[in-house]
């Protein structure tokens, strides 16, 4: 294993501020009884105690990024001819991500295979997703609704992670998973971790232990949910209570659809990716009128089957849930994902 | 380009069709001298006005909004400002509530001869919203 | 009330309708979640206890057919406010009301616990007993009460067809408002920064939207039209802003007070508020309050020649 490095619990916010020097740092904090991840600011204290209601994927796919600002400019001699100039908005300095969970880390995994394809790679988001380090925090128990290890993960993942910390008792566990990880041990100052690697261990077993398990053998899952597309009787019940609001969908740490609209006034304008949520009527609603999607069930079947059927599928079986449990423990009815899941496994 | 040289503020003026667009016109040709912060859009009837106009106008960059319709019981359709009146007062409850002063909404009632009194409530208000200031800072770009 | 009563009633009415909406488990036991009843055997696992919070009405509008539902007494409020609107036809509802004295706010439970995963919760007397890894910790109900429920003059719905319990009286004060005269105290640069520091968490989920039983417009919502073109997808504070006063404002004299708005944010914003203000001056201009007379009139709807607090503004 490679180095890594051992930093006691007082020491945590130093080394923020140290990283501080050299990175944009976005850490978890607590406003009110929300916790989300905001940019350092020196004395502000870390919530580092719980998943944030919202996870960081803002900071490398924002909710709304301008992606670049349009002028279109008229020809004085000859009205007709109209020019128009692009400022491109791609700039995006050093950061890191700090204090985020291995489920939210592993999201970004998610997207990779879908942004950062080798024939088209998505710019905008290569630019964000090279510059940023992702230090994460494991598990060391399950969070309501969490379910990460039946989905092939678990509270101590580290794909998607630079570098997984550890909570033990005196204080953290540094280990690097990547280069950008082995950077930052070197970066700042550590104490030697091997002699606590054991207790990490015992740490990230006790956690996966405790995670409930609500659906097994995810080899046969995405054949099953397929052969279940046709029947409306099991979607209708399933999505009777859903309410087709979106929450889930953003404060989804794997859910990567975007929105591209023009904002103009006048001459001058910007082009906006937002993002876009497959739960909403107008997610695939057309030019036409027509809705290939009109009712909530529609849609449900489709969040779930994107997730459990139609990206395993394309992407050798994996699963494009990271067990997180958002959605679930946020949902205004607590619609069950996993358990619509195991639903469709006995149907 | 007098908004940006710091001398004139926003103000937007929701007016009826009827009784208050005609009240202005009547203001203009008798010439009467008033200040030329406000920007007037043309409704039917005040009835027309969606509370949510205001609040628009107040959000994206306006200082002050008024809005003018005809008198109570003189309303060229009939009822519209008796639902105006209802809306605009809901809203002009509503603004202090969420930190936007009250006194950048008025919304009156000025009728088609009244060239004289639509002077006076645009000089009036004009002074209002001048000595509140800007509502949002300047902004460089459309962001 | 029992459990059997309410049983009882379900299965009484379930051959005249298509469907019963009730309340069953959720995925932990600190979350109910509503429950589609078609079938006798389904009628075991319904459940009824003060984490039954969701208001099964928003349903309603929605639903075709014959529909029973369980109403709780702030939800019977959305009945007759759908009512006064004409949304739902009622003689095709069958409403099974419970008394209830109050619910729980899973919100204040989850802070009380330190976010702990809930392995088992009972409810004795006054109290709720939780079981979390950690510890089990007794929380007296009146901690953990949503705000609604401290003026709640309905503990007996305001429309039934089948009453599941007796009849109560809630002796609890009357809505005065007080948090709405408090923040009002505040200055007005004060009150600014407030709504700027709230709506600053906003994400624009829609689940208030979503959640409210008189916002039905929700496919065709005018928040997300692009014509006319009311927000932009910029995720600035001013277009939060301005979802959230179309909101409120489209629901000025139609907001029943349910709380769902405010329950359902997923970044604890105080959405609720801003209705509860729009709600204390229409009652204070026209004396009137939605959701309780179903030959009532909304506010907005109508008007009088003679408007007797409303004053002319002088400049």
């Amino acid at each position: 294993m490679a180095e890594c490095g051992f930093l006691a619990k007082e020491k945590i916010n130093t080394l923020i501020e140290a990283l501080a020097k050299k990175f944009q740092v976005f850490v978890p904090v607590l406003e009110g009884e929300v916790v989300l991840f905001r940019g350092f600011e020196s004395g502000k204290s870390l919530c580092l105690s719980r998943p944030a209601n919202l996870p960081p994927k803002g900071i490398i796919f924002p909710a709304s990024d301008v992606l670049f600002r349009f002028n279109f400019q008229k020809d004085p001699e000859d009205p007709k001819k109209v020019s128009v100039e692009l400022k491109e908005n791609r700039d995006f300095p050093l950061t890191i991500i700090f204090g985020c969970r291995p489920c939210d880390a592993q999201g970004f995994t998610i997207y990779d295979r879908v942004y950062l394809t080798p024939e088209t790679v998505d710019p905008y988001y290569r630019e964000r997703r090279e510059k940023t380090t992702i230090i994460t925090l494991a598990c060391n128990a399950p969070f309501p609704g969490c379910f990460c290890t039946s989905v092939g993960r678990g509270p101590a993942t580290t794909e998607g992670s630079d570098l997984l910390m550890t909570e033990l008792e005196k204080g953290y566990l540094f280990v690097p998973i990547t280069e950008k990880g082995k950077e930052i041990i070197k970066a700042a100052e550590f104490e030697d971790g091997s002699p606590y690697q054991e207790e990490a261990k015992k740490v990230q077993e006790n956690a996966a232990a405790l995670v409930r398990k609500p659906f097994e053998h995810l080899e046969k899952l995405p054949q099953k949910l397929l052969s279940l597309f046709e029947n409306t009787q099991f979607w209708e019940k399933e999505a009777a209570k859903c309410i087709s609001c979106g929450a889930c969908t953003y404060l989804c740490p794997t859910c990567y659809c975007f929105n591209i609209t023009d904002e103009q006034v006048g001459n001058t304008g910007e082009r906006i990716r937002s993002w876009d949520s497959c739960m909403f009527f107008h997610f695939t609603l057309e030019a036409s009128g027509h809705n290939p999607r009109p009712n909530k069930y529609h849609r449900l079947r489709n969040r779930v089957n994107h997730k459990f059927s139609y990206y395993p599928q394309k992407y050798n079986g994996v699963i494009a849930c990271c067990g997180c449990g958002r959605c679930i423990r946020y949902c205004p009815m607590s619609v069950d994902i996993s358990e619509i899941v195991a639903h469709a496994q006995g149907a | 380009m007098s908004y940006l040289a710091g001398k004139e503020l926003r103000i937007i003026g929701f007016l009826c069709n009827w009784c208050s667009y005609g009240g202005a016109d009547t203001a203009g040709v008798a010439r009467f001298k008033q200040p030329t912060d406000l920007r007037i859009i043309r409704v039917p009837c005040s009835g027309r006005v969606n509370p949510l106009f205001v609040v628009k106008a107040l959000l994206n960059g306006a200082d002050g909004v008024l809005v003018s319709g005809c008198h109570p019981r003189d309303c060229h359709y009939s009822e519209g400002n008796f639902y105006a009146r209802r809306r605009l007062e809901m809203l002009k409850r509503l603004l202090p509530f969420l930190g936007i002063d009250e006194r950048r909404f008025h919304y009156t009632w000025v009728s088609a001869s009244e060239g004289a009194r639509w002077q006076k409530v645009v000089t009036d208000f004009t002074k209002i919203i001048h000595e509140l200031g800007p509502l949002h800072p300047k902004k460089e770009s459309t962001e | 009330m029992s459990i059997e009563r309410l049983r009882e009633a379900v299965k009484k009415i379930l051959p005249e309708v298509d469907v019963v909406i009730g309340y069953r488990q959720g995925f932990d036991p600190l979350h109910a979640t509503p429950y589609f009843i078609s079938q006798p055997e389904q009628v075991d696992q319904l459940i009824w206890n003060p984490l039954c919070v969701q208001n099964l009405c928003s349903y309603l509008p929605f639903l075709k057919g014959k529909v029973g539902v369980i109403v709780k007494g702030c939800d019977s409020r959305t009945i007759v406010q759908y009512m006064q609107e004409k949304l739902i036809e009622r003689e095709k509802i069958k409403v099974i009301g419970v008394p209830c004295l109050q619910v729980i706010s899973v919100k204040k439970v989850m802070a009380k616990i330190d976010y702990q995963v809930a392995e088992e919760v009972a409810f004795e007397g006054e109290n709720v007993i939780v079981k979390t890894p950690k510890e089990t910790k007794t929380i007296p109900l009146a901690e953990v009460m949503p705000r609604k429920c401290l003026t709640c003059q309905l503990a007996t719905p305001l429309q039934y067809d089948i009453l599941a319990g007796e009849a109560i009286q809630a002796n609890k004060p009357a809505e005065a408002f007080e948090e709405i005269k408090e923040f009002e105290q505040l200055s007005l640069e004060e009150r600014r920064r407030y709504w700027e520091r709230e709506f600053d968490r906003c994400i624009r989920c829609y689940a208030c939207r979503n959640a409210c039983p008189m916002c039905i417009c929700q496919d065709r919502c005018v928040a997300e039209s692009r014509d006319p073109h009311w927000t932009s997808q910029r995720a600035n504070l001013t277009e939060k802003f301005m979802f959230h006063m179309i909101h409120s404002v489209h629901l000025a004299g139609r907001c029943v007070g349910c709380g769902e708005c405010e329950r359902v944010c997923p970044m604890d914003i105080p959405v609720a508020k801003i209705k509860k203000k729009i709600s204390m001056d229409l009652k204070e201009l026209f004396d009137y309050q939605a959701g309780i007379n179903p030959d009532d009139l909304p506010p907005m709807y109508t008007f009088k020649v003679e408007e007797a607090k409303i004053k002319e503004h002088e400049l």
